[in-house]
């Protein structure tokens, strides 16, 4: 968070420099029991998990031969890496990523700008906004199933009423990606608004003020003053957006199942394949551990760029 | 701020707002809908708006019995595991907010990255730790983990609303000679109260609709709505009604929740967030 | 395309199916208890002693407790409401674990893989897959041993031949597990389309074609099938067509052969059929897209599993009470029709604690007085004198129920098993699923389609 780290990264450093070596050891301790109990539960819950799917990742394991595993070194990824299957999953779960992300922050963002300029009925629409991330997900996606049935559905019989031909939606391989985009657009814009509006509300008015007097535009005002102010809760909304839109999975699994052909076959889906239809889970794990790999190198990138770690590492 | 706008741009902007919130509510409006037509409506083409509403979806799944223990386990889950996550979450997030030590950076990134795993293979593993821990089918094992999940979440945020409160009132708390933990515990931890509810509201979300774990860890006892909702997935047969009906019932406790706290997720991201 | 005009209608000979030809259905189906279909009326009574006449000891468990696991299914409801007869009848407590089909089968693999004990029994999402993984209980011995079974009551010649074989592996003549359901293809067709149209049920798949052509509207489609692209759709309708076209899926020496010219010219007309006359979106279906359209009106001709029937002859759900005909298959190219079929499999978890117990239950649960309660619950079983029953006959609807038998005894269950049973099949059956919706949805021709997924199915047999 640029701004808020360098204003208070000197305090910070006020506290660290803390001067008399009782307090430190004091500091020290509290600083370790504040940290221990997330660090035994994160270390004992994902530790061991971690640590065996990469094991397995280097070996033939098949839960039909639960007990008879023989390591194999790269050649899960040898395999993975040469194939095609994986880089197109891989393609396919980067678009829908972007698609999804971009549209959610674009919409979130206009949505709260307005939002912002309306005092009446705001506390209720915002109530109303958040509603998609409450409805138990098994409901709204087989409603969504129905709503894009191309004979019973309401989007159809929609269109035929305004007089447009009825469309395919989830058959179409070239229209099932974005019909899935609108779906995740649809149940988690409302997670990076909510973030977005915290944001917003909190903008000094001064530095606005001062500038709207100096006649600036009302572009120019978001762009030069809005907007930075924004950036690190859009940092953190995009951040953890981005990390979960990765692993989308339900949305999928219901309504396409991966088709049509294999047109929205995504990493996550493609490794449950693997790992829970086909039982290869050595397989699977070498995706997910490409997965995790992707993930981390991108998000280290997003953080690195958007300076988003407390501590000044550059 | 935008405060001298045009009518004309008033209305245009109503209008967007308004329209924003049809297409939040229409699948919304869809379920409800559904949850009082009988079967034979909700399939109608085309869609049938008008219809002779029954109640006998919500009789059903009331007087079963099966779906109100779902809620429950769905609610204790949530509660619990939002309850457990801030307990271990907000500490943590302080620290990372307010001090230095050797390593933070890679620690902070390292807490992020437990979000990351695809669960895919680690639900292997999961399963194998919980049989030898005795967690399955537990509501406690559940909740755990769910914590794992959302503890990236819960201290990420909770960090931004951390380092946003003015330093002044820590350093006059030390000076004073207060203890550190006297410090954190009577003025950081009440002044971030408002940044404490916006993440529990988000950390309940996440538990009360998470499925794969819930449905690899539960069995009979502690199965929770996402996964018994299901259920009304038949073999060759939905039941829309039931599902659509259930799926209203289990949304009520949510929207009371986001009504009575929205104020409070607005007001805690006001207080929480930055100052320049 | 309309084919109608250049082509007439065959109109074939009627193919309604009579009693008269469903005696002789069930008499291939070999059931011996035929003699006197209604014999189950003088069962009605169900009580205690249509249980203690049978030769074993109910008690001999008795405090103990068994886990079922089962999925959403009209089998599972059925038996439901049976348990605390067995509970009364054994003392033996038996607590269900119900899933969908979908979370089951993501469950099941990860639960009984990571060595669980429980469910002590359950329903057998994958044959091949639960034998290879070692976690299906071999019941031969428990068959052979007279104080654990007795199978003069047990009748197993009331079991349709084809579910006493089912669940025998090939590969060691050992018996894993037992047949519950019996499902088979079937036509569904709109009485009153057909006959205004003055059509038959077809007797061939060109007829089939001309009859879904012609029949479709604007506002109706043709006909419906699963299309969408994942093993657990479209492959079991699409089988039927490569079964009733003379082709295989996986052949004796366990080779992927989907790929032969009688396979192509079956799934070629498939999508023929379905690009054709199908609604749009077609490439989504899953049999819920299917059921949905056809209980609406909106399908002159569906074809998916028997257990459609319960469905649509319900008021609560149906637009076509009473307007459905129900047929058979027909053959392609000069063959004899071949429907897939579908039995769902129960077994016991080779690491259960209660063995005895489970058996216990797994003969209880599929015994002639059990499974005659259970029919009359609307479920479809796997023994003649089930569906004998007047009452079940009477919710299944008449006519369902002689075609849902016929289609039975059509099946060839051998060209069935070959595929599903293989425990690559999973693999398989998404490269075979993968190919047919590229066909339907008009990707790719059904030469190349097939030849690459037959390619990369040896592949993942040969490893």
């Amino acid at each position: 968070m640029d701004r808020a780290v360098a204003t208070h990264a000197p305090d910070t450093a006020h506290i660290q420099q803390a001067p008399r070596r009782s307090r430190f050891s004091s500091r020290g301790r509290f600083v370790a029991v504040m940290l221990a109990p997330a660090t035994i539960l994160l270390l004992g819950l994902t530790l061991y998990p971690f640590l065996a799917s990469f094991w397995y990742s280097f070996t033939d394991y098949s839960l039909l031969k639960p007990n008879d595993r023989d390591f194999v070194g790269l050649a899960n990824y040898v395999r993975l890496l040469s194939g095609s299957e994986f880089w197109a999953s891989f393609r396919t779960t980067a678009t829908f990523c972007a698609l999804a992300v971009g549209i959610e922050t674009l919409i979130a963002l206009g949505i709260a700008l307005l939002l912002q300029a309306e005092s009446r009925g705001s506390g209720l629409l915002r109530a109303i906004y958040m509603v998609p991330m409450a409805i138990t997900p098994v409901a709204a996606t087989f409603t969504f199933r129905l709503i894009y049935s191309p004979s019973l559905g309401v989007l159809n019989a929609f269109l035929e009423r305004i007089g447009l031909p009825p469309q395919a939606w989830l058959s179409d391989p070239r229209m099932a990606l974005p019909a899935l985009v609108l779906v995740d657009v649809w149940q988690w814009t409302p997670f990076i608004l909510l973030i977005i509006v915290g944001g917003l509300s909190v903008i000094p008015a001064e530095p606005l003020e001062a500038a709207a007097i100096d006649g600036a535009s009302g572009w120019r005002l978001f762009w030069d003053i809005t907007l930075p102010f924004l950036r690190p809760f859009l940092a953190i909304a995009v951040l953890f957006r981005f990390i979960d839109a990765f692993k989308t999975f339900d949305i999928i699994y219901v309504l396409t199942g991966g088709g049509p052909g294999t047109s929205t076959r995504t990493l996550n889906l493609f490794a449950f394949k693997q790992g829970i239809e086909f039982l290869e889970m050595g397989y699977a794990s070498s995706i997910a551990i490409l997965m995790l790999i992707v993930v981390t190198l991108a998000t280290r990138i997003f953080v690195r760029a958007t300076r988003l770690m407390t501590s000044g590492e550059s | 701020m935008i405060a001298r706008s045009h009518p004309l741009s008033t209305l245009a902007r109503r209008a967007l707002l308004l329209l924003f919130a049809v297409w939040t509510l229409f699948p919304l409006y869809w379920i409800i809908t559904m949850s009082f037509k009988r079967e034979v409506d909700i399939l109608a083409s085309p869609p049938a708006w008008l219809f002779a509403p029954t109640l006998d979806h919500y009789r059903a799944i009331l007087s079963e019995g099966e779906v109100l223990g779902f809620f429950r386990n769905s609610l204790i889950v949530g509660l619990g595991a939002t309850a457990l996550g801030l307990a271990v979450g907000v500490p943590a997030a302080y620290i990372l907010a307010r001090h230095h030590f050797k390593g933070r950076t890679d620690y902070d990134f390292w807490i992020l990255s437990t979000r990351m795993a695809p669960p895919v293979a680690m639900l292997v593993p999961f399963f194998i730790l919980y049989r030898q821990l005795g967690l399955q089918d537990s509501h406690i094992g559940l909740i755990i983990a769910h914590v794992a999940q959302n503890l990236a979440i819960i201290i990420w945020v909770m960090k931004g609303f951390f380092s946003d409160l003015p330093a002044e009132l820590e350093e006059a708390g030390l000076v004073d000679g207060a203890t550190h933990w006297q410090t954190f515990l009577r003025i950081m931890l009440p002044l971030s109260l408002p940044g404490i509810v916006a993440t529990g509201i988000l950390s309940f979300l996440f538990s009360w609709n998470e499925f794969l774990f819930a449905l690899v860890l539960t069995n009979n006892q502690a199965r929770t709505a996402p996964v018994g909702l299901h259920s009304f997935i038949g073999y060759q047969e939905v039941q829309w009604g039931a599902l659509s009906a259930a799926a209203t019932v289990m949304l009520l406790p949510v929207l009371f929740l986001l009504v009575i706290f929205q104020r409070q997720i607005v007001r805690g991201m006001t207080l929480g967030a930055v100052r320049g | 395309m309309d084919r109608t005009n250049d082509r007439p209608m065959q109109r074939a000979p009627r193919r309604e199916l009579t009693r008269r030809r469903l005696m002789q259905a069930t008499a291939a189906l070999g059931a011996g208890s035929l003699a006197s279909p209604f014999l189950s009326r003088s069962a009605f009574a169900q009580d205690a002693a249509d249980y203690t006449s049978a030769g074993i000891d109910w008690r001999m468990a008795e405090g103990t407790e068994i886990v079922l696991g089962a999925l959403e299914h009209p089998w599972t409801a059925a038996i439901e409401p049976l348990l605390p007869q067995f509970t009364e009848l054994t003392g033996i407590t038996v607590t269900l674990q119900k899933s969908s089909e979908t979370e089951y089968v993501t469950k099941m693999p990860v639960t009984l893989a990571g060595g669980s004990t429980t469910p002590d029994v359950f329903m057998v999402w994958s044959i091949g897959q639960a034998i290879e993984g070692g976690f299906l209980e071999p019941l031969d011995a428990y068959y052979a041993d007279p104080a654990l079974m007795d199978l003069a009551w047990y009748d197993e010649e009331d079991i349709f031949p084809g579910a006493r074989e089912f669940p025998v592996w090939p590969a060691d003549g050992q018996r894993y597990a037992v047949a519950i359901t019996a499902e088979a293809q079937t036509l569904f067709m709109r009485k009153d389309l057909f006959e205004e149209a003055g059509l038959e049920s077809p007797d061939s798949m060109d007829a089939l074609y001309d009859a879904a052509a012609l029949l479709k509207t604007d506002d109706v489609a043709g006909m419906v099938m699963r299309a969408k692209s994942t093993a657990d759709a479209v492959d079991w309708t699409a089988a039927g067509f490569i079964f009733s076209y003379g082709a295989e899926i996986i052949d004796e020496a366990g080779k992927a052969v989907f790929d032969s010219p009688e396979a192509v010219a079956a799934i070629d007309m498939y999508g023929k059929i379905l690009r054709d006359t199908g609604p749009a979106g077609i490439g989504n279906y899953h049999w819920m897209e299917s059921l949905g359209d056809f209980m609406q009106g909106k399908a002159a001709i569906a074809c998916d599993s028997s257990n459609f029937a319960l469905d649509l002859e319900n008021p609560e759900k149906s637009t076509v009470v009473g307007n459905v005909l129900y047929g058979a298959v027909p053959g392609g190219d000069g063959n004899p029709g071949s429907p897939n079929m579908w039995f769902w499999l129960f077994g016991m978890n080779s690491k259960s604690a209660n063995k005895n117990a489970g058996w216990l239950f797994t003969q209880w649960v599929t015994s002639k007085p059990t499974s005659l309660l259970a029919a009359r619950n609307r479920a479809a079983l796997p023994r003649t004198s089930a569906w004998m029953d007047e009452q079940f006959r009477e919710q299944f609807g008449e006519q369902a129920a002689d075609a849902a038998l016929a289609n039975l005894a059509a099946a060839d269950g051998s060209k069935f098993t070959r595929a599903w049973f293989n425990p690559m099949w999973p693999q398989v059956g998404d490269a075979l699923a993968i190919a047919i919706n590229q066909v339907v949805v008009g990707e790719k021709d059904a030469q190349t389609a097939l030849t690459e997924a037959a390619v990369k199915a040896n592949e993942e047999l040969a490893s």
